[in-house]
């Protein structure tokens, strides 16, 4: 028995000892790209006042760009979104809807909408996908082109809009959001401007609950009402404010948001189009053309611009949020495992010295450590391994700094974007950003380690999160 | 032990404390920064709302240019001439407006400072100064200065002021990526024809010596665009560079530029007097033979505005090149009205191995008005080429041609118009015929349609026909469906 107690004891210390280097590895990077994202936002910020959007608009060399949108049953938002991007300010935009097989009335309601009839089309499809079922057009919207097919998924979807679309750039776009205005220019930018190959570029994806929508435009900005969704927005605003700019800055980009990116179509092609293996096809994409870049030796960039906003839909109700959580993880751990090779590679710079281990150790498998924390700290409590108030201070130490984190991203979007612009709403922010360690943290992390959990089961299903058309 | 433990906990203690004060000092500073700006803004709105009009009668010609500019600058304060360039360069400037605030930013001081700026001479505020306003900062730290100097340079471009060039050009090789990005786009916007070989000079960089230059290839090409196409006579010598690159871009810009020109303009024609004899003769002899397939593509973009008899034999070679781009490109530069006439020579287009040049053949002559249609609808109820028949078909539902064609039909006043349908039904190409006919057809084109289609055996048009022999209101056209339905029934038997 006291060999046992030898045992689990030393396995207490061990795992003490992997929360702790967790927390301060976590914790160290977290602060690093903290300060990175503040310097490179508030100069981004600073260099829009030159940034010659008009220009771009004019320019004939800025190259048109085909947004597509898959959707699966998306009835009730669908129309709004591609209204809303047939209306955006730039010059020679396609879009693409792919329905996904729905099975509600999402075609149905775009076909109405539009006025659109059915086509026979040619379909030379350079990405295997499932079978189309048939093409919609209005001749009157000759840029718009509505596709049915049988369901196969979201990268299924984007794959058969890559397929048909003509531009050198394609956008892919969930069908639950809407694109501001100059978004799409603004996201060009950087691929207009830069002096090196930039295949992707990213912009910063917002809350859209509590905004106003009116004709597909978010006209006016607020809070959503309920604690849920707010504890959301200081969620997001971290996560691209802070840690998207920072792994930018340091030329780790491993994320780019499927909900709103650009990709030059010819690179995805060469890739093989968007892959089925993983649930978040997005970041595969982008881990992909890091490892084809390297492969083929390819001078190439991507990148993420905090400027272009795309506003989006976020799960209203626990059950929803449970479900996108443990996808993201789930898909994080399936990419991060299929190029595990990556790891500590120098040949992939610092993707594959910090920003691969930071999403391994921090960010997937720091879930689960985090989370069996919560229990096993208590238990060394109750051997009498830590003192009661060192677990304590150490909790408490922990949601200070998951506090300060929160509120240094409110800090960050007060010193930039001011996208809130009454000084209540500020307050609500700074309110939310406080209070999001104790008990959001939590229940997201459970999620997350249901995320891990499934991983290791081998579970690989796409979960849909049902929209409800936030936008009042 | 419980020594070290103490400490520990002291340690983890003097964090917590830290981190909790870090939180509130992070909460205090938005709070603050948010009433200061809230405070700052407030006085700015207030003036700006007080002098936008003033601004809006100047230059609309409603007031005295020397009473407006009084008031102007009877504006006090640190931050006037944050206000100015915002009150001066809140949009764009029309054409009309530009002269009146570009004036107005010489008679302000706005030219000179922003001028003196660019060249790096930024006055260094104290730091009591820097904090009262957003710039403060900015114009305090010497290594963010650049930011100050590129505003500048995009302010002279946005009101175009021409003697600030020389400045501009300077500053194409200023250590900062952004000064530039930034210089190269006022270059662009002043278009200043003097400029425009430095520009070139720039492109030359970028495709011989990237490193050199933080310009990136498409942010100079679109610079150089902009500049009227009277300039272009400055890229020769790129068109004969011995890099192909280079020639390729060359001509591609020349291409963007006769393109922007022509813009809205159907008949527009590029003379020796716009181009130059030289250049034209470069267009005509040299860039259609390049060895390089890229430039003989382009070239085709300028050569098809050329008022020059020799144009369209030229194109038409191209058209037979082996590379399928300058084949396609030579056909989209067919589709202008002039080349009608050549219409018959653009019909083996039709049948290209590329379907790209398929489809861009199916466009120029359906661009040729009726008699190109005529020769599209020709070719398409011919043809025994399956692809061509499948692009011609793309086109004509893309295009919305399929409407008229049963209108046509239905009138009876296109002979060719039941071959047409006929082959569309045979590719299976039905679907939007039959959304017509469900929608919005007339009941004499049902009839039409009925007979003749009716027992077709395109599974798409039997279902239609099923459902019409169902659910039809009108007897008579029920009673037709039905009949159709019978009579392939009964075919179908023997």
């Amino acid at each position: 028995m006291e060999e046992w107690r030898q045992i689990f004891i030393h396995g207490m210390d061990m795992f003490n000892v992997v929360i702790v280097a967790y927390f301060f590895l976590g914790n160290g990077m977290y602060t690093v790209l903290m300060v990175f994202s503040l310097a490179s936002v508030w100069l981004h910020n600073r260099r829009l006042a030159y940034q010659g959007l008009d220009e771009l608009r004019e320019s004939p060399v800025t190259p048109p760009v085909t947004v597509i949108i898959p959707a699966w049953n998306e009835q009730e938002i669908i129309t709004q979104t591609a209204d809303s991007i047939l209306r955006t300010d730039y010059p020679g935009v396609e879009v693409i809807v792919v329905d996904d097989g729905s099975t509600d009335h999402t075609l149905q309601r775009l076909m109405d909408y539009f006025h659109l009839v059915k086509m026979d089309l040619i379909y030379r499809p350079r990405l295997s996908t499932r079978p189309v079922r048939g093409f919609y057009m209005n001749p009157r919207i000759p840029n718009l082109l509505v596709i049915s097919k049988e369901n196969g998924g979201k990268p299924d979807a984007l794959n058969v809009g890559i397929n048909m679309a003509r531009t050198p750039y394609f956008c892919t776009l969930d069908s639950d959001s809407i694109l501001e205005h100059d978004a799409l220019l603004r996201l060009m930018r950087p691929v207009v401007r830069s002096p090196i190959n930039l295949v992707a570029s990213g912009g910063i994806v917002r809350i859209l609950n509590g905004c106003r929508v009116e004709k597909g435009r978010v006209v006016s900005v607020s809070l959503p009402q309920s604690r849920l969704e707010r504890f959301q927005v200081v969620e997001y605003l971290r996560s691209f404010l802070f840690g998207r700019t920072g792994w930018n800055l340091l030329g780790g980009t491993m994320i780019v948001s499927g909900a709103f990116a650009i990709f030059h179509r010819e690179t995805v092609l060469e890739l093989g189009g968007f892959e089925h293996d993983t649930v978040t096809e997005d970041m595969d994409l982008i881990v992909q053309i890091h490892h084809w870049a390297v492969r083929h030796h390819r001078k190439v960039g991507m990148c993420f611009t905090s400027d272009p906003v795309c506003w989006t839909e976020c799960p209203s109700t626990v059950r929803m949020l449970q479900k996108q959580r443990r996808r993201w993880q789930l898909g994080l751990c399936q990419t991060l495992w299929k190029h595990s090779e990556m790891l500590f590679n120098r040949e992939y710079g610092n993707v594959g010295m910090l920003g691969f281990p930071f999403h391994l150790y921090v960010e997937a498998l720091g879930a689960a450590a985090e989370f069996l924390g919560y229990f096993m700290v208590p238990l060394a409590f109750l051997f009498n391994m830590v003192p009661p108030l060192l677990y304590l201070l150490f909790v408490l130490v922990s949601l200070a700094y998951g506090g300060l984190l929160s509120v240094g991203a409110v800090l960050l979007e007060e010193l930039t974007y001011r996208r809130y612009p009454s000084f209540r709403e500020l307050g609500t922010l700074l309110f939310f950003a406080f209070l999001e360690n104790v008990g959001y943290r939590q229940m997201v992390l459970y999620f997350r380690f249901e995320g891990v959990v499934r991983f290791f089961a081998g579970f690989r299903q796409w979960e849909k999160v049902t929209h409800v058309g936030a936008g009042q | 032990m419980p020594f070290l433990i103490e400490n520990i906990i002291r340690v983890v203690f003097v964090l917590f404390v830290i981190i909790l004060l870090g939180n509130f000092v992070i909460i205090g500073l938005a709070i603050t920064r948010r009433q200061r700006r809230e405070k700052y803004f407030q006085r700015i709105d207030t003036l700006r709302a007080e002098f936008r009009p003033v601004v809006a009668r100047l230059v609309a010609g409603r007031m005295d240019y020397q009473e407006g500019l009084n008031r102007l600058k009877g504006i006090s304060g640190p931050d006037r001439f944050y206000l100015w360039e915002q009150l001066l360069l809140e949009k764009r400037p029309s054409s009309v407006e530009e002269p009146i605030l570009r004036q107005l930013c010489e008679d302000l001081g706005l030219v000179r400072t922003w001028q003196n700026r660019l060249s790096g001479r930024v006055d260094r505020p104290s730091v009591r100064e820097a904090i009262a306003r957003p710039e403060g900062v900015i114009e305090r730290v010497g290594r963010l200065r650049f930011l100050i100097r590129a505003k500048s340079a995009e302010n002279l471009g946005i009101i175009r002021h021409r003697a600030s060039w020389p400045l501009l050009v300077k500053a194409l090789n200023d250590p900062y990526p952004d000064l530039q990005s930034v210089a190269s786009r006022a270059i662009a916007a002043i278009r200043e024809p003097e400029s425009f070989l430095a520009l070139v000079a720039q492109l030359h960089k970028v495709v011989l010596d990237a490193s050199s230059t933080a310009l990136s290839l498409r942010s100079v090409k679109s610079a150089l665009v902009s500049f009227p196409l009277e300039n272009a006579s400055g890229l020769l010598a790129s068109l004969r560079h011995p890099n192909r690159r280079i020639r390729f871009l060359a001509t591609d810009i020349i291409r963007e530029m006769v393109s922007r020109e022509a813009e809205g303009d159907e008949n527009y024609e590029l003379d020796r007097k716009i181009l130059g004899t030289e250049l034209v003769e470069t267009c005509l002899e040299q860039l259609p033979f390049d060895e390089n397939p890229d430039v003989r593509a382009r070239s085709t973009g300028v050569i098809c505005f050329l008022s020059d008899p020799r144009s369209a034999p030229v194109l038409l070679t191209l058209l037979r090149d082996s590379a399928w781009f300058v084949r396609l490109h030579a056909v989209r530069a067919l589709a202008r009205r002039k080349f009608l006439p050549q219409a018959v020579q653009i019909g083996p287009a039709l049948s290209d191995p590329n379907w790209r040049v398929r489809e861009a053949a199916v466009t120029t002559l359906r661009i040729f008005g009726s008699a190109g249609l005529a020769q599209l609808t020709d070719h398409f109820v011919n043809t025994e080429d399956v692809y061509s028949q499948e692009q011609v078909a793309d086109v004509f539902q893309r295009a919305g041609l399929i409407p008229e064609l049963l209108r046509r039909y239905a009138a009876a006043d296109d002979s060719q118009a039941p071959q047409v349908l006929a082959q569309l039904a045979r590719l299976g190409k039905t679907s939007y015929m039959l959304s017509v006919l469900t929608n919005n057809a007339e009941p004499d084109l049902r009839k039409k349609f009925l007979l003749g289609f009716g027992r077709h055996p395109d599974p798409q048009i039997q279902a239609w026909v099923g459902q019409v022999a169902a659910s039809e209101t009108d007897l008579e056209i029920r009673s037709m469906a039905r009949a159709a339905m019978a009579g392939r029934s009964l075919a179908g038997e023997r």
